[in-house]
């Protein structure tokens, strides 16, 4: 990883995703910090990307690095952990039933992949899966059915679901243009996610070392 | 360049901080807010003197329409205390006080309140019967208080401040 990518392109990508992480449009423009379960999970994640090696720490921070490239290293940590918390709550619904059932899911999967210790790859790929399946529900599927106009989506999930009360499911209905800065921010998480310095970039270099000598 | 990263970094977090904090609406706000943090800020004052002159003649909606124009990204206390003031004028009535004018008019001195230095806001203008923002700020909390003395016949004789 060069200087420049550590001292100023990933901090400032995850600054990037806290800052828009948090961004709601109504009929104003609300910026929500992350509650404090979201911070929970944030730090679940941030345990799974160091114990799966997607994020090596002792690549950021050690004995032998100068002061300020610790530093660096420390800010790429921080930064990591408040775009992660604040991730959870951009996916999370504002509200309700689904607020809690993504809640318990999130905390579940986090567990799960922790105790799984798959490799970064694996990582990357549901973290892909994970977070695009929570855009998916909450921007698509539980905007669908919160909107007061309606439309052929929502007809059609009111057809499936039947005999719920939908009191439990709707949530506060933003602008269309929530949805679209949710997905710039949720890509912009993962492109930093995978510009992280590894343990697998550590064991290939390690290896063509010891192949060449 | 490694101690250019963490200036730059602690700098762009501060202005994350910043605008949680006061949730600007507009891009016009967040540049002001800036300006004024740095003290370069400064009202239009052609569109002020307009407004003043609109609100000397119970033109209340005109007068804050040129006051906003004249602090657009809501950042001088002065102008956010006569808004408010504006809306007490409006919303002030002899039998009752409009609950919807004068809620606004605290949300805007409650604004200029935050945007005096040390909270202490007193604009010297011979024409206000209230001088500072704490007295406004009263006057606003109590015409929204329903009480007893609401019910008083005498209090038609009450003046407008």
């Amino acid at each position: 990883m060069s200087p420049a990518t550590e001292a100023f392109y990933l901090p400032a990508v995850f600054l990037t995703v806290a800052l828009l992480g948090g961004v709601r449009v109504a009929d104003r423009v609300m910026l929500l910090p992350p509650p404090l379960y979201a911070l929970v999970l944030g730090l679940l994640l941030f345990g799974v990307l160091a114990r799966t090696g997607t994020l090596a720490l002792h690549r950021l921070m050690n004995s032998n690095r100068a002061a300020v490239a610790n530093l660096n290293g420390l800010l790429v940590m921080l930064t990591t952990f408040l775009a992660s918390a604040q991730v959870f709550n951009l996916v999370t619904p504002e509200s309700g039933l689904p607020r809690l059932l993504f809640d318990v899911f999130f905390l579940v999967l986090l567990l799960n992949t922790l105790a799984a210790a798959p490799d970064r790859v694996r990582v990357l790929r549901s973290l892909v899966v994970i977070f695009g399946s929570a855009f998916v529900l909450k921007f698509i599927v539980l905007a669908a059915l919160s909107d007061p106009a309606g439309g052929m989506l929502k007809r059609v999930l009111l057809v499936l679901l039947e005999g719920v009360t939908l009191g439990t499911l709707t949530q506060d209905v933003f602008h269309e243009s929530t949805g679209y800065l949710a997905f710039f921010t949720l890509a912009l998480f993962m492109i930093g996610l995978a510009l992280l310095p590894s343990s697998t970039h550590d064991r290939s270099s390690s290896s063509l070392v010891a192949r060449s000598s | 360049m490694r101690a250019l990263g963490v200036m730059a970094i602690a700098l762009y977090a501060a202005f994350i901080v910043w605008l949680y904090a006061r949730q600007p609406q507009t891009l016009q706000e967040v540049t002001g807010g800036i300006a004024a943090g740095i003290g370069a800020y400064r009202i239009d004052q052609q569109a002020f003197d307009d407004g003043l002159q609109f609100f000397r003649h119970n033109q209340f909606a005109a007068a804050r329409t040129a006051f906003d124009r004249a602090d657009s990204a809501g950042q001088d206390a002065r102008t956010q205390f006569y808004i408010a003031y504006s809306y007490y004028r409006e919303g002030w009535g002899r039998l009752y006080d409009d609950d919807r004018l004068f809620a606004r008019g605290l949300e805007r001195v409650n604004k200029a309140i935050a945007l005096a230095p040390a909270g202490r806001l007193r604009v010297d203008d011979p024409d206000l019967q209230m001088r500072s923002a704490d007295e406004l700020k009263a006057e606003l909390e109590a015409g929204l208080r329903t009480e007893p003395a609401d019910f008083n016949p005498l209090k038609i004789f009450r003046r407008r401040k």
